[in-house]
């Protein structure tokens, strides 16, 4: 018995892999983007040991010098050492894009389940609400939002994952409104399953893959508006160590210290695309529309 | 004295066609069933024959309560299948089993087979937890496809291997009838007489009731004992099926059983046109625009169904005398 437990086992977790990680490895630029966001995900867990400073701790006396063996990638205006700042920097991004994310979709897949199981008025109510989040362009809402929940990480967060329930909800109930209408639910339901149980079992895992993407995708999004919206200064407090903060600090030395805003710009501009490639290598691999070996 | 488990008391159903213009809204109507009177006992096989629109697969939802009646009464056993409490609801929806003409689309196709065929065990609690493997792999044995199939997803088989998981479905449950639309059409005709050969065997053997879906008339008369041929929306003529095929008694059957093709016969195209769209209905009997034997009083009188022995009902003014 047991022996058959494991040789299903291995056929289960073998049929994950070739469901799962081949189709993901055959997208080379994936792979890509994979490793470099793991490099970024490894500094940013690892930032209080790989840190040489803290990366608040200001010594004006070191202010303004560049790249050198006690301050690897220089120090800015306030003598903070940037590469500390640049991995605690890294952790808060990566935070940031992730809970916003993960909050945006809870919500915007409760709407969007809601609207098209449900329909009707309550479905009508819940669209116009999602039509009205929609209206305003990611950055302009979340500034908006910032303007009337103050500054901070933790309104940051949820500012922008206001800013994504829109487009989690509308995509999400179109799935659902086409997983409805396929003959597996009627059957389900003649069979005599249970409601909650049809939802969980046969509707939640036929649109998963495609919303899993389209989170993918958004990770790169948030950290971007996570940076501007402390550029514009209506983000994260300073002296916090934020990449869009160090942007910013830098701004007005831009000619005499390039590294303030390069070093954190720099680092920002890979984990953007690393991220893109990976969403591409995502939706290429699972969503069924540009699947190539169907 | 068999128990009768399904009637059908003058059912209708009727779609309402929405607005044809911009401004007035008309609405007309659609009888997909029109007054339709059938009576099901157990261990019943039954074959519904006619050609695409005349309300088979309607008729079929209806009594599986997936669309209500708009008139008259679906009965299942002594209950109205439009107010089944939650307890009988449940019954029911063990005691029958339908098999999807789109088998691959009436299952999951993030599922395994395995968990595919566990579900209706699982859910009406057949057997413990611990049995469950052993029953999917007595399942699918019965219906002959190879335990190995058990892992793949239903993308991954064939169409006849997907039509025998859908049977291997239906029978998870241990159902008392099941219900079959198209459920061989489109097959190979080796897999054809398989998947014919299993149901056959299954009737045969657990006295399952069966109703069945086809418009081949071969299939028909191998499978069941007994066929109703319907015509836009009602039953024509019902019968024994040895009856029906060896003297059909209503023209619309006898021009079925012409275009069947043989071996020893010429084919003819006895039926001429299409079938007339149940949106407007001919006045008189529905079947007269094409019947090689229309009569004057056809275009009057709408013929019902009547009986011709106590197993035979014809809905024709002037029967058919001559056996084809």
């Amino acid at each position: 018995m047991s022996h058959a437990l494991d040789l299903s086992a291995s056929i289960q977790a073998s049929s994950w892999r070739r469901r799962f990680l081949q189709p993901l490895m055959r997208q080379r630029s994936a792979v890509v983007g994979l490793v470099i966001i793991l490099a970024y995900v490894l500094a940013a867990l690892f930032a209080p040991w790989l840190a040489t400073h803290d990366p608040t701790a200001q010594d004006l006396g070191a202010a303004l010098q560049g790249p050198s063996a006690a301050h690897w990638l220089g120090t800015d205006s306030f003598g903070q050492d940037l590469y500390s700042r640049l991995l605690y920097g890294a952790q808060l991004a990566l935070i940031i894009g992730f809970a916003s994310v993960a909050l945006g979709l809870v919500v915007g897949v409760a709407i969007g389940l809601a609207a098209g199981l449900i329909g009707g008025r309550t479905e009508w109510v819940l669209m116009r609400i999602v039509d009205g989040l929609l209206a305003f362009p990611e950055l302009i809402l979340a500034m908006a939002f910032m303007a009337v929940l103050g500054l901070g990480t933790e309104n940051l967060v949820y500012a922008l994952a206001l800013s994504f329930v829109g487009p989690f909800a509308r995509m999400t109930r179109g799935d659902v409104l086409q997983v409805k209408s396929q003959p597996f639910i009627e059957a389900a339901r003649l069979m005599g399953v249970p409601t909650l149980a049809i939802i969980w079992r046969h509707v939640l895992p036929n649109v998963v893959s495609p919303i899993l993407v389209q989170a993918g995708m958004r990770v790169s999004i948030a950290i971007l508006l996570e940076s501007g919206l402390s550029f514009l200064g209506i983000g994260v407090v300073p002296p916090t160590p934020d990449w869009g903060l160090m942007i910013a600090e830098g701004r007005g030395f831009i000619t005499i210290a390039p590294w303030i805003s390069g070093v954190p710009g720099v680092a920002l501009a890979i984990l953007l695309v690393a991220l893109n490639l990976l969403g591409d290598g995502l939706r290429d691999a699972f969503d069924p529309n540009t699947q190539k070996d169907a | 004295m068999q128990e009768t488990i399904f009637s059908l008391l003058d059912v209708e159903r009727v779609y309402t066609l929405g607005a044809t213009g911009w401004f007035h809204r008309e609405t007309r109507q659609l009888k997909a069933l029109d007054g339709v009177r059938l009576e099901l006992k157990r261990g019943d096989t039954l074959a519904l024959v006619g050609e695409s629109g005349s309300g088979k697969s309607t008729l079929i939802r209806l009594m599986l309560g997936l669309e209500p009646a708009s008139d008259g009464r679906v009965l299942y056993g002594q209950h109205d299948l439009a107010h089944l409490d939650a307890e009988a609801r449940k019954r029911f929806a063990r005691e029958v089993a339908f098999i999807y003409q789109n088998a691959r689309g009436s299952m999951n196709p993030r599922m395994r087979i395995a968990d595919i065929l566990a579900e209706p065990i699982r859910l009406h609690r057949l057997c413990e937890e611990q049995a469950i493997p052993a029953r999917v792999e007595a399942l699918i044995a019965r219906v002959g496809l190879p335990a190995g199939l058990l892992q793949r997803f239903p993308g991954e088989l064939s169409g006849g291997q997907v039509r025998r998981i859908a049977i291997a479905r239906a029978l998870a449950a241990e159902p008392t009838v099941i219900m079959a639309d198209e459920s061989v059409a489109g097959l190979d005709v080796s897999v054809q007489a398989q998947v014919l050969n299993l149901l056959r065997d299954l009737c045969r053997e657990s006295g399952i009731t069966l109703v069945f879906i086809t418009h081949d008339l071969g299939v028909a008369s191998y499978l069941c004992e007994k066929i109703a041929v319907l015509y836009l929306g009602r039953i024509v003529e019902q019968g024994p099926t040895h009856d029906i095929l060896s003297a059909p008694r209503h023209p619309y059957t006898k021009a079925l059983l012409q275009a069947f093709p043989r071996f020893d016969a010429p084919l003819c195209a006895s039926l001429k046109g299409e079938i007339p769209s149940p949106v407007n209905l001919p006045k008189g009997c529905r079947f007269a625009g094409r019947c090689a034997q229309v009569q004057p009083a056809c275009l009057e009188v709408d013929p019902p169904l009547t009986l011709l022995t106590p197993e035979r009902q014809v809905a024709c003014l002037f029967p058919v005398v001559n056996p084809c």
